[in-house]
């Protein structure tokens, strides 16, 4: 019988060790060999003294050696098993909470600016990102020049002069919120690419980034695959849902996938509907894109046959219910059965 | 006397007027999460707070603590590393194999190794041996604080595995790891339970006391293996 230990493999005969095949004492081929796969299958017996033999059969001279050896090899080891555990799930769970915080950065300084230089051009008219490339590219309106659609307003306009130093100042903070935009875009970019590689199946059905949403809120591709479907259609929709456990509006229908166009353009009446069907199929795509990775484009085809179905056989709203809202009291008013 | 050995490798020194839990450090000038150095008789000593440790509670518990000089030690649950640092201070020649599950806490604990000479970190889960059976010995001592709630077997299918017949399991029970809702003395009870009587390997439960107030609703327990009859 064979066993694995960590510096060689032993045969074990009727009494003992009958051979012992060292591997090579290189601490970078000894961690590689640590993390073998089939271990398991090679282990040795309960109550087996890997140590002692070590020493017999002259891989390490002495105690000593072996323990410096081994902590050597397993630190290696484990700090390449962590660099590994660096999947591209984890690098889109980071993404799309970097998106997050960039929103919520470039919104404090968005707004800001949008205060900060309708001092000086009340009229433009622009927020955001507009706002923030306009400031960075022209600074003082008295630079807009004539062809720009906003050149009228700008020599029009009633605010006041915006003296050299403050211009130099408001730009910088806009294109500071510019750079903040670049970056918010190519995390975007990176997201689409890794979803598309990733998870083909979810980013069909749901979308690049809903998609992307989804498995940052679970935690994992492999967990969201496990997920049943009426979960995956409200997540994202905490917030209506604990109303709803205290009895304060009807269950709600739609989380985050909400955002979908195929619910987000219908009528309100036939989105719960459709939530559940989008549901269900994304559940079933993150199972494909686990289990094979491989696109399956009829799933698409299959949800839009559904999709109509649902549309023709509610094409109007029904007569006594009303859409979730403020006024919902109470125990059994309203559609949910 | 400034200083005073209570269990081999772990001391009392006296700071102000009070008497402090210590290890001494095997890696002088350095603090590990925090925890004050102490000099005394030449030496630098770590502060050893009961509150953040389950192994400290039970040695101001005067639960006997079997670990030597040189004693090969397996911690299963490592965490970062606030107890096994002291371990591996009570151990100048003997090793510490520290099993820890989650890839975001070993990243901390090996900063730790990097700074010490006898800690192998191993990450993998606990409940499943055979996966560093390749890497770990026979060993004196198992230490455990999973807060699983089948901490029971893990107990016992790494005693199996590892433990010298005549090595000691000290193991930290939490009580709403395993039923956030009942008594935690009926709780410890079935653990204990669990472990003289479920698995292969059996325990005999040497000593066993309350951590509290360092640690509400924790048992601490020091176990033999039963012999096996045959
Ligand atoms: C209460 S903490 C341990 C604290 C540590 N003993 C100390 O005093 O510094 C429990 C640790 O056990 C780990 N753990 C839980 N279940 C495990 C398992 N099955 N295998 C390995 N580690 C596990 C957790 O990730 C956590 O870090």
């Amino acid at each position: 019988m064979k066993i694995i230990t960590w510096y060689g493999i032993l045969t074990i005969g009727d009494d003992g060790v009958s051979e012992c095949e060292p591997f090579n004492k290189d601490v970078d081929e000894l961690a590689e060999l640590l993390l073998q796969k089939d271990v398991v299958a090679y282990s040795p017996g309960s109550g087996f003294d890997i140590r002692a033999v070590a020493i017999e059969c002259g891989f390490v001279e002495n105690d000593e050696e072996y323990n410096s050896l081994l902590r050597d090899v397993s630190i290696r080891a484990a700090k390449l098993q962590i660099s590994r555990t660096n999947t591209p799930d984890m690098q889109i769970i980071q993404a799309v909470e970097a998106l997050d915080d960039i929103d919520d950065v470039v919104n404090v300084l968005s707004e800001r600016l949008s205060e900060w230089y309708g001092l000086h051009f009340p009229e433009l008219g622009l927020s955001s990102e507009p706002l923030s490339r306009f400031v960075s590219e022209f600074g003082s309106r008295n630079n807009v020049p004539a062809e720009h659609p906003m050149f009228e307003k700008a020599t029009s306009s009633m605010g006041s002069e915006l003296p050299s130093a403050d211009e130099a100042l408001i730009r910088t903070f806009a294109s500071n919120a510019c750079e903040l935009y670049d970056s918010r875009h190519s995390i975007e970019a990176s997201i689409v690419r890794n979803m598309e590689q990733m998870a083909p199946n979810v980013t069909l059905i749901a979308g690049s980034l809903i998609g992307a949403r989804l498995i940052s809120m679970t935690g994992g591709l492999a967990r969201l695959s496990q997920l049943p479907s009426s979960t995956v259609q409200v997540m994202g929709a905490n917030r209506a849902l604990f109303k709803h456990l205290r009895g304060r509006a009807p269950s709600p229908k739609h989380g985050i996938i909400f955002n979908n166009p195929l619910i987000k353009n219908s009528p309100w009446w036939q989105r719960g509907k459709i939530a559940r069907a989008l549901a269900a199929k994304i559940s079933l795509a993150a199972r494909m894109d686990v289990y094979s990775g491989e696109l399956h484009p009829e799933i698409k085809v299959n949800l839009e046959k559904k999709v109509n179905s649902i549309k023709a056989a509610n094409p109007k709203p029904p007569v006594k219910q009303k859409p979730a809202g403020k006024g919902y009291k109470g125990k059994n008013k309203g559609g949910e059965r | 006397m400034d200083v005073n050995e209570i269990s081999e490798g772990i001391f009392e020194v006296r700071k102000g007027g009070k008497m402090i839990l210590a290890t001494k450090n095997a890696n002088p000038g350095s603090s590990v999460y925090g925890e004050n150095l102490l000099e005394a008789e030449g030496e630098e000593y770590r502060a050893w707070d009961a509150r953040r440790s389950k192994l400290a509670a039970m040695v101001i518990k005067k639960m006997k603590v079997p670990i030597k000089s040189d004693s090969r030690v397996l911690y299963l649950g490592a965490a970062s590393g606030t107890t096994v640092s002291h371990v591996s201070d009570m151990l100048p020649n003997g090793i510490v194999y520290a099993v820890e599950f989650s890839p975001r806490t070993m990243r901390e604990l090996i900063q730790l190794c990097d700074t010490r000479s006898n800690i192998v970190p191993i990450l993998a889960d606990a409940s499943r041996p055979k996966l560093y059976a390749h890497i770990v010995e026979q060993v004196d001592v198992i230490f455990q604080d999973v807060a699983q709630p089948n901490q029971a077997q893990i107990a016992a299918v790494n005693a199996e595995q590892f433990l010298k017949e005549d090595g000691h399991l000290l193991l930290s029970i939490k009580a709403r790891s395993i039923d956030t809702v009942a008594n935690p003395s009926k709780v410890f009870k079935e653990e204990v339970n669990k472990l003289e009587k479920d698995f292969d390997t059996q325990f005999k439960v040497i000593k066993k006391h309350d951590l509290a107030p360092f640690h509400e609703d924790h048992l601490g327990l020091v176990a033999k293996k039963k012999l096996k009859e045959n």
